[in-house]
């Protein structure tokens, strides 16, 4: 049945996500750090996103085609990429002014 | 390996609502669903469509949604529809309530394709109709590009209908110009429908977790069953 159900997903799915290169973004009183994540172009990423604050953030870049919410003191994951090389701006939507940031794809 | 990709979301645009030209009762023109929820959000929202009289009938139609959704998770996204419509014989009335399920499966970009699931149910007001319908979401992005494809199958039952299922095909292919202004061209399929036309969208940021998004669109009818033209509407308020 497990068997069955990693077919029917990978069917779905067209590819099942192979291991991809995995970095992490903290969240800290409403920053983030790094504030520029260098990541290789043209490549799938998994960000690891923690919030270390007691408040939810999102992480929100248009450039990226991303938002997502990480509410407080919990961790989340997103895919970006693959990038052509470039900046890609984003920021924390809850405190815009504050958490702000980019990835760099070289 | 990109041409295969870029096949791929060709197909998820235009081929898919080929196989669906079957029966789907109401206005197939709608709106196309993205397979995404965004968590600790609310909206309200307004949809209208307005369509020509389809061959062989001499009324226009006019569709019109009001509802409020909230997000219960960070994958599943519940609405609560008024459903209203007016047409010369009738004027302005409200027909049905309708609730919604949105369900994320899968993690944007985690996969080839991004899918969701909706449910649906519809229950009329004045006659003994009720509706549930169960789609199929996907996305594909490509670059500057995104392309959107729903199936649904749906369930019509009541004193007041022939029970039967029905099929819709919505899709979209728009390019991620500028948050406030993004070009697209959509395709819908279903009961004597099959129409295809542009569509403007885009989001106004009004504040800290705030936004108002709208989308206009002018569908036209290809073939001799479907309206000349249909217009949408929708405006939504998200916080």
């Amino acid at each position: 049945m497990r068997k069955f159900s990693f077919m029917m997903m990978s069917l779905l799915a067209g590819t099942v996500s192979a291991a991809v290169p995995e970095f992490e973004l903290h969240i800290r009183d409403h920053l983030f750090f790094p504030a520029t994540l260098d990541v290789p172009a043209e490549t799938k990423i998994r960000l690891m996103i923690l919030n270390e604050d007691d408040t939810p953030e999102e992480f929100e870049s248009y450039e990226l085609n991303r938002e997502k919410v990480i509410p407080g003191k919990s961790r989340t994951v997103i895919f970006i990429g693959p990038l052509k090389p470039g900046e890609y701006p984003f920021f924390g939507e809850f405190y815009p002014k504050t958490a702000q940031g980019k990835v760099i794809a070289r | 390996m990109k041409r295969f990709i870029l096949l791929r979301a060709v197909a998820l645009f235009i081929l898919c609502p080929l196989a669906a030209r079957v029966l789907a009762d109401g206005l197939v023109v709608d709106k196309v669903y993205h397979p995404y929820v965004d968590a600790l959000e609310k909206e309200i929202e307004i949809r209208s469509v307005f369509q020509d009289p389809q061959p062989g009938l001499t009324n226009k139609a006019q569709v019109h949604q009001f509802s409020f959704g909230t997000s219960l998770s960070d994958k599943v996204f519940a609405e609560f529809y008024l459903v209203g419509g007016k047409d010369r014989a009738r004027g302005f009335e409200t027909e049905a309530w309708e609730v919604e399920l949105k369900w994320q499966l899968t993690e944007q970009g985690e996969y080839a394709v991004d899918w969701g699931l909706l449910f649906e149910y519809e229950d009329e007001v004045r006659d003994e109709i009720q509706e549930i319908s169960v789609g199929l979401l996907a996305e594909k992005e490509l670059g500057s590009w995104s392309a959107a494809a729903n199936f649904l199958v749906i369930r019509e039952w009541g004193k007041d209908i022939v029970a039967e299922y029905e099929t819709v095909l919505n899709s979209q292919l728009r390019y991620r110009y500028s948050p406030v202004f993004e070009p697209g061209v959509e395709f819908y399929a279903g009961q004597n429908t099959l129409a295809m036309g542009p569509v403007l969208q885009g989001i106004f940021s009004t504040g800290i977790r705030k936004s108002l998004h709208w989308e206009a669109g002018l569908i036209f009818g290809l073939d001799k069953e479907t309206a000349d033209t249909t217009w949408r509407f929708l405006l939504e308020y998200e916080f």
